[in-house]
């Protein structure tokens, strides 16, 4: 995170992190797509010729704000494949939010297992605790056939920590309903350690509706919010009010 | 003026939240004389000049010839005050919230417009001077100004600066700002693509020289310490070992006669000498094979097993004790069983220990029989928390190794036990299966090395059931 006190700017930044080919860029690009041409600046896509992701893609999202702190959102994702380890390292270091984008095939179990104690050790590398990162699973793919079955993952997710959602990116089905929940957790963590809205009036609830409005929502963002199928939005939803 | 230094060499390397996330100047993103160039071009194009300040109002480009109109008039003291004064005035101009439109002079317009990347302003483009239609003249003033200008040759050079109304201009520097915006995206994307570029390969070095590091001295330290091992185990096993083969030897001499007759308590307790004997040898044995097991220098060699080929060696071997205690030991394998990576030695030392505890306490007349199938087991990160639960129950592709017999079975609270060193059920010393009680504990050990479990079930209609799963492939969760 970064304040601009001058410009009145907060600079937040979210990781999506996951295995190679779980769909971390495709949700980008459908974020970006659902996004309105004001808030929303060019895609970078730092890759390969064939589309896999050599350093990261970055998405700039601003947002005005309600309570007078515009709030910039830098959306990175990592390249998934195992060779690029300490370019995950690099691009996660001082994110503020990660959202986990799993592949919900049977046959990516492991890869989703492996990725996530590699998610746990690289933000360890620069001294943060998995446990205190604001986060999100998503698992992606579910149009495929011979993927993890709903109830599975809902009992599961019932059981973990973390709000777990379920998408097809590749449709931008769920997508913004995890970037939502993911900035909702983020946005109560860093309001909780830094007292923004006391000292700079930022109005978080103002800010959800003002981002789900801007990319496309029609539900309102409680309802976006309880999309997610486990783990706990409200502990955070509880400090709030 | 002095030539500005090169972008490249002014791009240190920086993070990449300090790329991405502050402030970024235009110098950062642009080259200077790529822009130039393309101010030239616009130039030739449209014939009206164009000047690029960045946000911290340096001047990245402009057109080096002057029009005609100001060159004459720099010749002339009060006019040449009154141009740097407007050049002062149209250098400070802020275009924010909307675009800024400055007379000259002598009549003609500049034009001042914001140019934003990323949402932040950070330069600006200043078009002119050009002739808008609603001013057809040179402003009268300036010859107020100085009378010593000629005001035909005014007329004249005033004509030839182009004209253009201040929306055509407008439109242009849209177009111009959209070129310009591509231009800085690039720029913006190769300055990254090098700082990632050198930060990732400065940090895998970094990383593999730790790695190294760490690597070697645990190396060394292995080293030592399994020197220091294998001395004191092969001492201490021979300073056992010696003593007790000389007794074992001379009390079986003793009893097979070769030193004299004797009378039958004699030969009773030399042969009890010598049984015992024997039991010592094999506690001695056995000992050392748990003191490697928990000391942990005890290494897997895996390679790939066929688990048939495992499962015969071991029927074959026991066969003959089988026969003698009237007990029909089998082993059966369904075809096209997987092969699996594990220690063979270590496994087929897993599958002895439990084969000879179902001949030991298997009556006559019952049934041994070993078996091995492809399964499942369940993986769990081993964490202890529920981070990431939902990701980690995996099953993971594993092989079921059974000894099943139709003994005497093991009750429900001694499942656990038996798996204790020195633990037997019903642990009077005149239990006649005798054995020290260490096998299952070896077993456990082994079992545990190759990451794997043993499970006590009840056999039906009696006797009991030893399941070995183990990983059937190599790990690879590292973390
Ligand atoms: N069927 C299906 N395919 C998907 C979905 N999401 C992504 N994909 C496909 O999965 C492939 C990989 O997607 P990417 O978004 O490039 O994956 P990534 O996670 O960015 O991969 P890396 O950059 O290599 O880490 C592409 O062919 C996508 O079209 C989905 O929801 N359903
Ligand atoms: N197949 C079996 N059926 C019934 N009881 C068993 C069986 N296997 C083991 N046990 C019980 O578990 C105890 C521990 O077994 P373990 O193999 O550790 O020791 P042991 O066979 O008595 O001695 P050792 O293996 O050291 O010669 C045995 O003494 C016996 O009571
Ligand atoms: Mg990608
Ligand atoms: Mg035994």
């Amino acid at each position: 995170m970064q304040l601009d006190f001058a410009a009145r700017e907060l600079t937040v930044k979210l990781v999506y992190y996951g295995p190679a080919l779980s769909g971390k860029t495709t949700n980008l690009q459908a974020l970006h797509r659902a996004s309105d041409a004001d808030s929303s600046g060019r895609l970078m896509t730092l890759d390969t010729r064939d589309d896999r992701t050599l350093f990261f893609d970055l998405l700039p999202l601003t947002f005005k704000g309600s309570g007078g702190l515009a709030v910039r959102l830098k959306v990175f994702t990592v390249p998934g494949q195992v060779i690029h380890a300490s370019t995950r390292r690099l691009v996660v270091q001082g994110a503020d939010g990660v959202a986990f984008i799993a592949d919900s095939q049977e046959s990516e179990a492991q890869s989703n297992a492996e990725s996530f104690m590699d998610l746990k050790g690289n933000l360890k590398a620069h001294g943060l605790m998995l446990r205190q990162m604001p986060l999100i699973i998503q698992f992606n793919k579910r149009d495929l056939p011979s993927v993890r079955s709903d109830e599975e993952i809902a009992q599961l997710a019932a059981k973990g920590r973390e709000p777990v959602y379920l998408a097809v990116a590749t449709r931008g089905e769920g997508v913004v309903e995890s970037f939502i929940g993911l900035l909702h957790l983020t946005m109560s963590h860093l309001n909780a350690e830094h007292d923004l809205a006391g000292k700079f009036g930022l109005n978080i609830p103002g800010l959800l509706e003002e981002v789900n409005r801007k990319l496309g929502g029609r539900q309102p963002v409680a309802e976006v919010l309880a999309a997610s199928v486990g783990g706990a939005l409200d502990v955070l939803r509880g400090e709030e009010a | 003026m002095t030539e500005p230094p090169s972008p490249v060499a002014a791009r240190s390397e920086r993070s990449l939240d300090e790329l991405t996330a502050s402030r970024l100047t235009l110098d950062d993103l642009v080259d200077r004389s790529a822009l130039r160039e393309m101010a030239g071009s616009f130039y030739e194009l449209f014939q009206i000049q164009l000047m690029i300040y960045s946000e911290e109002g340096i001047l990245l480009s402009a057109v080096a010839e002057q029009p005609e109109l100001y060159a004459y008039l720099n010749e002339f003291s009060a006019p040449r005050e009154a141009l740097v004064e407007l050049a002062r005035r149209v250098r400070a101009i802020d275009p924010r919230p909307a675009d800024v439109t400055e007379h000259c002079i002598t009549g003609a317009v500049y034009q001042v417009f914001g140019l934003d990347y990323d949402n932040r302003q950070i330069g600006r483009l200043i078009l002119g001077p050009f002739r808008s239609p609603e001013r057809r003249e040179v402003d009268p003033k300036l010859v107020e100004l100085e009378p010593s200008l000629d005001p035909e040759q005014l007329k004249a050079l005033f004509a030839r600066l182009p004209l253009a109304t201040t929306e055509t201009v407008a439109l242009i520097a849209r177009h111009l700002k959209g070129a310009l915006d591509l231009i800085l995206f690039s720029g913006h994307k190769a300055l990254l693509t090098t700082n990632m570029h050198l930060a990732s390969v400065r940090d895998s070095f970094r990383e593999l020289q730790e790695k190294n590091a760490k690597l070697q001295e645990a190396y060394n330290r292995l080293k030592e310490l399994d020197r220091l091992k294998s001395n004191f185990l092969a001492t201490v096993s021979h300073e056992l070992r010696t003593p007790l083969t000389s007794i074992i030897g001379y009390s079986e001499m003793l009893s097979e006669g070769i030193a004299g007759e004797m009378n039958a308590e004699q030969r009773e307790f030399v042969t009890t000498i010598h049984e015992k004997g024997e039991q010592l040898l094999e506690l001695i044995m056995g000992l050392l094979d748990l003191s490697k097991l928990e000391s942990g220098t005890m290494s897997l060699h895996k390679r790939e097993v066929d688990v048939a080929e495992l499962l015969d060696d071991v029927t074959s071997t026991l066969q003959p004790t089988a026969r003698r205690k009237g007990v029909q030991l089998t082993s059966s394998v369904g075809a096209g069983l997987p092969t699996l990576w594990a220690d063979p030695e270590r496994l087929r030392q897993v599958l002895l220990n439990l084969s000879e505890n179902a001949i030991k306490f298997t009556p006559e007349g019952g049934t041994v029989e070993l078996s091995a199938a492809a399964s499942f087991m369940d993986v769990d990160a081993g964490e202890g928390d529920a981070d990431g639960m939902v990701l980690f129950t995996t099953k993971r592709p594993a092989m079921s190794l059974v000894v099943a017999d139709t003994g005497i079975g093991i009750s429900e609270h001694e499942k656990a036990r038996v798996f204790d060193a020195f633990y037997q059920v019903d642990g009077s010393s005149t239990r006649e299966a005798g054995g020290t009680g260490l096998g299952l504990s070896i077993v456990k050990r082994l079992v545990d090395a190759h990451d794997g479990r043993v499970e006590i079930q009840d056999n039906s209609p009696c006797g009991t059931r030893f399941v070995v799963t183990v990983p059937r492939r190599r790990a690879s969760i590292s973390g």
